[in-house]
């Protein structure tokens, strides 16, 4: 089912949580929400869920309006940031309870829900917990018994808020990946909001990235990344080196000049490149003041020729070959700038 | 079951036990101790003993004679109903004032608050008198109920009305916190799962909150039978008709039949030690609940 968000604007007493933010998703894919927090993610995934209501603005699923229907009668599976499990119910009530509550007509037997529990458990793995309470879960077992819980009515969008956010970096990944395997399985039409691009990037089809209210762009993962078309989406999408100044072709001076009045200049640290000579190519001269060798690649911190911190990524063969040392002087080559207008920026 | 057992284990020595910084010498310890034994002693223990041994005084026939007496059945009967009348719709009220106390933002709310408190800190004399000033033959609806031919000071009703008003912010008041500790996820994952409005009240809200509850029942209960100055200043005193059980110990204490008033006051004590017991047993319950969902949500973040 596909959901299309039209200019929702909601607002929380003064503060303006949606300012006017359209959003569509295609059916069948895995959408991320992105931003931190405070930037209204949360939000419109509540009012795409019936939770909350947009001041203006309609939501559509499949092209008919659901504005006025309330989360019980939108049928979305929701998945709480914090789990939000029934703590009096075992895991196996806890995932029949969409099915319990059904009106008497339109609800299946004994059997058919026992059946469909037992399903759920077993895509979850936990087929052995169906009697434990969640108190007894630890919480990578929570989350996936809230998963099942919201599968087991088979809604037609699942809506996700940070359904990582409070685990543990390792749980974390494998939860993720483990999630894109289910999307991959079930293709149910999936929303979820989180504040880590790496999990964005991993686990969705295409992102949305929001900033205080808006949404700043919409894209499939590698475009965010690579075609960033905000400072905003640069910077939040990974490690950045903001440079005031503007680019020089001349290959005899600096290749950043240095200037309050000019651009913005962005650059990743994996897109500088260290150098014992000028080899020709626009560049600037910094000093190393700090080297950090752990984990897959150098850190170099430095400070550039007109005193701006810089901040290096090379691959650890690359570290070698150089024998890099505290407080020397290097030629940085930058592969590739990304320029915003001043005024973009204010 | 293993873990909640633990936790909930956990979360009351830790607030009890004494550590180095905060401990005390033996001989402090031992003082304090003694004032408050001998303090429970003097005004708690005695006086209950005695309201047994006197009750007994003339042996268990004398006992059962006088609380088989007619006026003291229908003291009994009169406080058993003014009380089925009052918990009954202290529970409807005190859980939805609670549930849109807890659960919801609103304008008024402190106020609405305030209100539920005001039964604590009023006199019950004077929560008497505001229903005599209001149905009293005297009072606002006085001429417009005797018209109708309706009673309801010295009447049973009016006795009924008194009960509740004391009894009014025992539910109320045990739930709130419970309520706002809970928060609204729950709720709002079972309706996003499809459950009505009452489906999610009676299937997720109220096991949520059972133990809670049923301690405000059981306090308002005991204040319900117990209630002596609010129902005395409405009831008239008409033996057999209008005397609860309070107001025929003072009749029969009044007219010097120590034994039958302590019969009578016996069977309010023993429903005063039952209570007791029953609410230290509900109260370890709510307690453990009360943690458990304080563990809960703080383990979340």
């Amino acid at each position: 089912m596909s959901i299309e968000a039209q200019n929702i604007t909601k607002k929380f007493g003064q503060f303006t949580a949606l300012d006017d933010v359209s959003l569509e998703i295609p059916s069948g894919e895995l959408v991320a929400l992105l931003g931190p927090s405070g930037s209204g993610k949360t939000t419109l995934l509540r009012v795409i869920a019936g939770l909350e209501f947009a001041d203006s603005g309609i939501v559509l699923f499949d092209g008919a309006d659901t504005t006025h229907q309330t989360a019980r009668d939108r049928r979305v599976g929701f998945v709480f940031q914090h789990y939000a499990l029934f703590r009096h119910m075992t895991v196996f009530e806890n995932i029949a309870f969409g099915l319990r509550v059904r009106p008497r007509a339109l609800r299946p037997s004994h059997e058919k829900i026992r059946a469909k529990v037992d399903e759920l458990l077993k895509l979850i793995q936990l087929k052995n917990l169906a009697g434990r309470y969640p108190s007894q879960l630890s919480g990578g077992q929570r989350q996936r018994v809230a998963l099942a819980r919201a599968l087991a009515v088979e809604p037609s969008v699942l809506l996700l808020d940070e359904p990582f956010g409070s685990l543990d970096a390792k749980v974390r990944m494998e939860l993720r990946r483990w999630l894109r395997q289910l999307h991959d399985e079930v293709h149910i039409t999936s929303v979820f909001v989180t504040h880590d691009q790496e999990e964005a990037l991993e686990v969705s089809d295409r992102i949305a990235v929001m900033n205080e209210g808006r949404i700043e762009q919409v894209g499939s993962p590698d475009e965010v990344y690579h075609r960033p078309i905000t400072p905003f989406v640069y910077n939040f999408l990974g490690n950045v080196n903001l440079f005031h100044g503007r680019i020089n072709e001349d290959k005899d001076s600096p290749a950043i000049h240095d200037a309050a009045t000019g651009d913005v200049v962005y650059v990743r640290p994996h897109l500088l490149e260290i150098h014992r000579q000028p080899n020709g190519g626009p560049n600037f001269r910094a000093t190393i003041k700090h080297i950090n060798s752990a984990g897959p690649l150098v850190k170099v911190e430095a400070i550039t020729e007109w005193g701006a911190p810089v901040h290096v990524e090379l691959s650890q063969e690359k570290f070698r070959e150089l024998h890099l040392i505290k407080n020397e002087s290097v030629f940085i080559i930058p592969k590739e700038l990304k320029i915003f207008q001043k005024q973009v920026v204010s | 079951m293993a873990t909640s057992t633990l936790v909930a284990g956990k979360v009351p020595s830790a607030r009890t036990a004494a550590t180095a910084a905060t401990g005390e010498p033996a001989l402090v310890r031992w003082i304090l101790t003694g004032v408050a034994v001998v303090f429970l002693t003097l005004f708690i223990f005695v006086p209950l003993a005695i309201v047994f041994s006197q009750a007994l005084a003339k042996g268990m026939g004398v006992y059962w004679a006088s609380l088989q007496t007619p006026d003291a059945m229908a003291a009994i009967r009169l406080t058993l109903l003014a009380a089925v009348i009052a918990v009954p719709l202290n529970v409807v009220f005190g859980v939805a004032a609670a549930w849109a106390i807890g659960k919801f933002d609103f304008f008024g709310k402190s106020l609405l608050i305030t209100l539920i408190d005001l039964p604590f800190s009023v006199s019950p004399v004077v929560s008497g008198l505001i229903y005599v000033l209001l149905f009293g033959l005297q009072g606002v609806l006085g001429p417009w109920l005797a018209r109708h031919d309706l009673q309801i000071i010295f009447a049973v009703p009016g006795i009924v009305l008194a009960t509740i008003f004391v009894t009014f912010p025992f539910v109320a008041r045990e739930l709130i916190p419970l309520l706002q500790a809970q928060g609204q996820e729950e709720e709002e994952a079972a309706i996003a799962l499809g459950a009505s409005g009452w489906q999610t009240f009676f299937r997720v809200s109220l096991p949520n909150i059972k133990w809670g509850l049923l301690y405000g029942v059981i306090l308002c209960n005991a204040r319900a039978m117990g209630e002596f100055g609010a129902v005395s200043v409405v009831s008239g005193h008409i033996r057999g008709r209008t005397n609860t059980m309070p107001l025929h110990v003072e009749i029969l204490y009044n007219e010097y039949q120590f034994a039958a008033a302590f019969a009578v006051a016996s069977l309010l004590a023993l429903l005063a030690l039952v209570t007791l017991v029953a609410k230290t047993l509900v109260e370890w319950k709510a307690r453990r609940q009360l943690a458990e969902s304080a563990l809960w949500n703080g383990e979340a973040v």
